[in-house]
């Protein structure tokens, strides 16, 4: 696996929110890995992988992959579809998706009610 | 307090005293049929979970001892640094058949935290009670042997439960209007950068 652990103020992450749960996971001593492993959900007739699916975190601590979802409805149903097709494909994965609005009430009681 | 007349920021009640009160008495009944002819050392994690493990403690059957705990909590701010003790227990714990008591458990992280660092103290044994549960939001799968009641992941108030340190007091648990339908200094559009701090 590569990504990094334990460095969220210095990590590159695609959102913002990334890097708070992040942080968020620091705090509490959990080690994490950025985007860790690429699965591959479907290929085409020449074995092409042409739809993949990359959860956000993977906490080794609790062998469970975070996918953090704070997007529009549209872009959610998307990954829910992926979602649900890593656990059909990949059933010993174990995976949390937090929802945006799950997402804001945790930062909400953590400090900050998000926008 | 009448439940019919709620502070303004308080949308609904989702658990009446009297509901409360009952579980409060089954979880008593439940922990004291399983700590029979034991002793119980019961951890209250301030400050969130006091009313609630004072309310338990008067309805054990069983000897109990009570203490509290308390534990920081993740701010979003830089230099929040990492989770610590910031009020120990009193007493050692070595070979005490310990109860910690929980207001609410959502990821899971605090407990996890603590479970480490109070099974390093070797007591003889470690369970967990807490009077609120959500694991939709759970992240470390730890034991709870006695859950209250399953709640949503909507945020609540009062039997011990806080605002920016208010609500604690109500005697029910409720959930809270709207940030935009609160008023200036209860977290509402003039609390300053809209900046809401919780002192659970």
């Amino acid at each position: 696996m590569t990504g990094s652990a334990g460095l969220a103020s210095v990590a590159d992450f695609a959102h913002e929110s990334e890097r708070e749960f992040a942080q968020f996971l620091d705090f509490y001593q959990i080690e994490w890995r950025y985007e860790p492993l690429c699965f591959p959900l479907e290929r085409d007739p020449q074995g092409r992988v042409t739809l993949s699916f990359t959860p956000d975190f993977y906490l080794p601590q609790f062998d469970l992959f975070v996918e953090l979802t704070t997007m529009k409805q549209s872009l959610v149903t998307k990954k829910n579809r992926k979602v649900r097709l890593l656990k059909q494909l990949y059933p010993d994965v174990n995976i949390k998706i937090f929802y945006g609005r799950d997402y804001r009430r945790l930062l909400f009681k953590f400090g900050e009610m998000a926008e | 307090m009448n439940e019919d007349r709620l502070p303004p920021p308080i949308r609904d009640v989702v658990l009446p005293a009297a509901a409360i009160s009952q579980r409060v008495r089954e979880l008593a009944s439940d922990i004291s049929r399983d700590f029979r002819g034991r002793d119980v050392y019961v951890v209250g994690i301030l400050t969130g979970a006091f009313i609630f493990a004072c309310d338990l403690i008067r309805r054990l059957r069983v000897p109990a001892h009570l203490d509290f705990i308390s534990i920081s909590r993740y701010e979003k701010r830089p230099g929040t640094g990492e989770v610590k003790i910031l009020k120990d227990l009193q007493d050692e714990i070595l070979g005490k058949e310990v109860l910690i008591v929980e207001d609410i458990v959502d990821t899971g992280l605090t407990l996890n935290y603590l479970i480490r660092n109070l099974s390093n103290r070797r007591p003889a044994s470690l369970a967990i009670c807490t009077l609120l549960d959500r694991p939709d939001l759970r992240i470390a799968q730890i034991p709870i042997r006695y859950v209250g009641f399953n709640v949503s992941s909507e945020f609540l108030v009062g039997y011990g439960l806080d605002f920016r340190g208010f609500y604690r007091h109500l005697p029910y648990i409720a959930t809270m209007k709207d940030r935009d339908s609160l008023p200036p200094g209860k977290g509402g559009k003039g609390s300053g950068g809209g900046v809401l701090r919780t002192t659970r």
